[in-house]
C-alpha cells in the first residue's frame, strides 16, 4: 500500500493521524455516488448499507470477529465513551462496583472512567505503568476481584508505543468474573489484532490512524454483549449506534482494513529502521534515552528523552526546518501542558517536557529518518550552547 | 532572509504588525503566549482582554491568513510567578500594582527573547506603540505618534542591548492607520476593540480575583486623615487605591478620598483631595535608557494615561528623587515614574516614597 506524501515536508506524527493510503483517492470518488440513506428501502438505500456492510466485513475479517461484532463510530473517542459509559451502565447498581484501568491511557479513557466514578459512584482503581513501560502486573492481579465490574486498559501505548499483554490481562480478568475493554486503536495496522485470540470483550478502533479518513471508528463488541447505546435515536447499528452512518468514511475504513496485512507487514519491515535511528541519535546525541525501549513496542514509535532539552522547543525547530514530530497529547489550546502518559509512568514533570514523540508507518522512508536525526542534533546541539536553555 | 519572531495577541495592533512583517520580506514566525488557563475558570469572562482563548484563536487565523508558523507557548507557570503573584503581594502592601509591566519585562522581553534564540529568530517584534532608532549610533526608545496610545510608559526595563534586536512595525503609526491597514488587509481582527483591563480578571473585577486567590480577610479601620479618628472599617486593603473616591463603604459631611495605605496596620487614611496633592517623590528599582544629569529637568508620567510633568530628576544609586514643578495628585506606591527626555524614553521605577 501507498500513502498520499508531502512533498516538501518529512511527516514524522503517525500515531497522532496517518497519511491517506493513496489508493483512496480513486475509490472515495467512486463512493460519492453512494449518498443514499441506509436506513432507507429504496434502491439508492440499499447500495448505501451495501456498502457499509462490505466495510463491516472488510474490517471484522481483518479483526478476527464477526461482522456483526463490528459497530460502527465517529471514530476512537466515541468507541471508548461508548464502552465504557455502557459498561458503566450495564453494572450502575450492581455490587460489582470497581472499574479497573491504567495510569497510560489516552484522555478518551482516562476521563470517561473518572466521569462515571464521579457520576455512577465507581470506585476507580488505576493501575501504574512503571517507567520501564511494564504495567504492574502484581497490583493488577491484586485488584482483580469479585467487585470488579470491568477493566479498560489499552493495546499499544500512543506515546511511548509499548504494548500490554492484552491477552493475559483480559485472561485474568474474566476470572475474576469481570468483562474487559481495550483501546486498540495505536495497535491496528502495527500488530495483529486479533478478537478472537485476544478474548476481550469490547475493543476500540479508529479510521483515520489507520490510513483512512477521520469519521469513522468501529468498536467490536463480542456476540452476546448488549451494551445501552451511547447515541440514542434511530435502530441504526442494530439499535446499538443511532445516527446516519458515515458512509464514505466507513467504505474508507473497510477497504484499508482489506489491505491490513499488506499495512502490517509493511509496518513490522519500518521496525528495523526505527532500531537504526534509534542507535544513530544514541551516539551523536549526548544525554538521550528511549522510554518503553526495553518493553516489547511497536516498531513505527520512538519516544525520545532529551536530557535538559525542552521538547516543545525542538519541536518547533523541527517545525520550521520542515519535520511535523508531537510532543504530548495533553493540550490547551494548542499549547503544552506536560505529558499525563509519561507523568503516569513515574517520569517527572520536568523529564516529561523532554520528551518528543516520533511515529512513522507506511510511506515512510530511510532516507527521511536519516535526515530527520542529523537534523535533531543540530537542533539539539544548538539550544543547548544557548545560555539559559532550561 | 532575516527572521521575525512576533509576539501575536489576537489583538489588531500586533496583527497587522505580523502583517507588515511579512511585507517586508522577513521569515516570520508567530507566536501567542498562553498565561492564564482560562479553561478552569472566567471562560466566560476571559473573552475579549487581552490573551484570553478567543484572542488565541484570533491569533492562529490571522497567522494562517498570512501563511505563517504559528506557536502556542504555555507560561502559564512564568506567568503566576512573575506577574500574578507579585500582583496580588503588591495589593498586600498596600500598593497599585502594574502587572503589564511585569509581564512586558519578564514574558515579552525575557521569556520571548529566549525564544527567539531558541527559534533562530534575528529579531522579536510585537505590537507595542513605541519606537525603536539608532541614533548616532546609540539605541533608543521613542514615544509613538500615538500619544493616546504610546506604550513607553510599560517599556523602561527593557535591556538597552536588547534595543537592536526589537522591531515594533506599529509603533510609528496611529491606531486609526493600523485598523485601516488591518482592515484593507481584511485580518478578521480589524474591528476588534481594543482591549483595556488586565488580561486576566475578568468582569468581576480585581477586588473579587484577589478576593477568591486569598486565603483570608484582613480587616482594618478606616481613618480620617489627619486626625486619626475612626470613620470605620473594611475586609483589606487590597480594594482601595490612592485617590480613591467611591466604595469607601462610609458616607461623610464633605467628600473624602484614599490619602494613604498603611499596610502595617492596614489602616486606610481618608481626607480632603487637596492632601492627595504632592511634589516630590521617591522611586526605586531603577532602569535606565539612558543618562541623566542630577537635577536635570526632564517630564515624568506617574501612571499609564498620565500627561508627562516637568520635574527635576535626581538618580541617587538604587533609589531617585523627583521634584514635580506642579503638585502632582495621587502619586501612587507600587504605579511606576517614567522619565522622558522630549519624546525619549529615558528610565524609570517603582514609587515608593511621598513627601509634601
Amino acid at each position: 500500500m501507498e500513502v498520499l506524501k508531502e512533498l516538501d515536508r518529512v511527516y514524522l506524527d503517525y500515531n497522532s493521524t496517518a497519511p491517506l493510503a493513496d489508493f483512496l483517492g480513486d475509490k472515495v470518488q467512486n463512493w460519492l455516488k453512494y449518498w443514499g440513506n441506509p436506513s432507507a428501502t429504496y434502491q439508492k438505500a440499499r447500495e448505501a448499507r451495501s456498502c457499509v456492510w462490505t466495510a463491516r466485513e472488510q474490517l471484522a475479517r481483518f479483526i478476527h470477529a464477526r461482522p456483526l461484532e463490528v459497530v460502527f463510530t465517529s471514530g476512537g473517542s466515541e468507541s471508548n465513551n461508548q464502552a465504557i459509559k455502557g459498561l458503566a451502565e450495564k453494572f450502575r447498581n450492581s455490587s460489582r462496583n470497581k472499574i479497573i484501568t491504567s495510569s497510560v491511557e489516552h484522555p478518551s479513557v482516562k476521563s470517561v472512567c473518572e466521569w462515571v466514578r464521579d457520576h455512577y459512584g465507581f470506585q476507580l482503581e488505576v493501575i501504574p505503568v512503571l517507567k520501564s513501560g511494564h504495567l504492574d502486573l502484581e497490583k493488577y492481579e491484586k485488584a482483580l476481584d469479585d467487585r470488579t465490574a470491568f477493566v479498560s486498559i489499552m493495546y499499544v501505548n500512543n506515546e511511548t508505543g509499548c504494548i500490554f499483554p492484552i491477552q493475559k490481562l483480559a485472561e485474568l480478568s474474566h476470572k475474576a468474573g469481570a468483562l474487559f475493554h481495550s483501546d486498540a486503536i495505536q495497535a491496528l495496522g502495527k500488530i495483529p489484532v486479533d478478537a478472537e485470540r485476544l478474548n476481550v470483550d469490547l475493543l476500540s478502533l479508529s479510521g483515520h490512524k489507520f490510513y483512512s479518513l477521520k469519521g469513522a471508528g468501529a468498536l467490536y463488541v463480542k456476540k452476546g454483549l448488549s451494551l445501552e447505546s451511547l447515541i440514542h435515536g434511530g435502530p441504526q447499528e442494530r439499535k446499538r449506534r443511532a445516527g446516519t452512518e458515515n458512509v464514505l468514511a466507513i467504505c474508507a475504513f473497510g477497504a484499508v482494513a482489506e489491505k491490513g496485512e499488506e499495512v502490517l507487514k509493511q509496518n513490522q519491515e519500518i521496525t528495523q529502521w526505527r532500531d537504526q535511528l534509534e542507535s544513530i541519535v544514541e551516539k551523536s546525541i549526548q544525554g538521550v534515552r528511549f522510554i518503553g525501549k526495553n518493553h516489547p513496542r511497536v516498531g513505527t514509535c520512538s519516544s525520545i528523552m532529551i536530557d535538559g532539552v525542552f521538547a516543545e522547543t525542538v519541536m518547533m525547530n523541527l517545525d520550521l526546518k520542515g519535520y511535523s514530530v508531537s510532543v504530548s497529547s495533553a493540550c490547551h489550546s494548542g499549547s503544552i501542558a506536560p505529558s499525563a502518559v509519561l507523568l503516569g509512568m513515574g517520569y517527572s514533570p520536568s523529564e516529561a517536557k523532554c520528551v518528543l514523540r516520533v511515529s512513522f508507518g507506511v510511506g515512510i522512508e530511510w532516507e527521511s529518518l536519516k535526515k530527520f536525526a542529523d537534523v535533531l542534533k543540530e537542533i539539539v546541539d544548538r539550544l543547548r550552547s544557548l545560555e539559559g536553555q532550561q | 532572509m532575516k527572521r521575525v519572531l512576533v509576539a501575536m495577541s489576537g489583538g489588531v495592533d500586533s496583527s497587522v504588525a505580523a502583517a507588515l512583517l511579512v511585507d517586508q520580506g522577513y521569515d516570520v514566525v508567530g507566536v501567542t503566549m498562553q498565561v492564564w488557563d482560562y479553561s478552569e475558570k472566567d471562560c466566560e469572562q476571559g473573552f475579549g482582554t487581552c490573551c484570553s482563548s478567543v484572542d488565541v484563536e484570533d491569533a492562529r487565523r490571522v497567522a494562517q491568513m498570512l501563511s505563517i508558523p504559528f506557536y502556542v507557548i504555555n507560561c502559564e507557570s512564568e506567568f503566576k510567578e512573575k506577574v500574578i503573584d507579585p500582583f496580588m503581594d503588591s495589593y498586600q502592601k498596600g500598593e497599585t500594582p502594574i502587572p503589564c509591566l511585569n509581564c512586558n519585562t519578564h514574558l515579552k522581553f525575557h521569556y520571548l527573547v529566549q525564544k527567539m534564540k531558541e527559534l533562530e529568530c534575528d529579531f522579536l517584534a510585537t505590537g507595542h506603540y513605541a519606537k525603536v532608532e539608532n541614533k548616532n549610533g546609540k539605541w533608543k526608545i521613542y514615544q509613538s505618534e500615538d500619544s493616546w496610545k504610546d506604550q513607553t510608559y510599560f517599556l523602561f526595563t527593557t535591556p538597552v542591548t536588547l534595543l537592536p534586536k526589537l522591531l515594533f512595525p506599529v509603533g510609528g503609526m496611529d491606531k486609526a492607520i493600523v485598523r485601516r491597514i488591518a482592515e484593507e488587509k481584511k485580518l478578521p481582527v480589524f474591528d476588534k476593540k481594543d482591549s483595556t483591563g488586565l488580561c486576566f480578571i475578568g468582569k468581576s473585577g480585581y477586588v473579587k480575583f484577589i478576593d477568591r486567590y486569598q486565603e483570608k480577610e484582613k480587616k482594618g479601620e478606616l481613618k480620617l486623615y489627619p486626625s486619626g479618628e475612626v470613620l470605620g472599617f473594611h475586609t483589606g486593603i487590597h480594594q482601595f487605591t490612592y485617590g480613591q473616591r467611591k466604595r469607601l463603604g462610609i458616607s461623610y459631611k464633605h467628600p473624602l478620598y484614599v490619602i494613604k495605605i498603611d499596610p502595617s496596620s492596614q489602616a486606610v487614611w481618608l481626607g480632603e483631595e487637596h492632601f492627595l496633592y504632592k511634589h516630590q517623590v521617591e522611586v526605586k528599582d531603577l532602569h535606565w535608557l539612558d543618562t541623566v544629569l542630577p537635577g536635570e529637568r526632564l517630564k515624568v508620567k506617574i501612571r499609564f494615561g498620565h500627561q508627562a510633568q516637568w520635574a527635576r530628576v535626581y538618580p541617587k544609586n538604587a533609589y531617585c528623587f523627583i521634584e514635580f514643578e506642579e503638585p502632582q495628585r495621587a502619586l501612587t506606591p507600587g504605579q511606576s515614574a517614567v522619565i522622558y527626555r522630549k519624546n525619549q524614553l529615558i528610565g524609570g521605577g517603582s514609587i515608593c516614597g511621598l513627601h509634601d
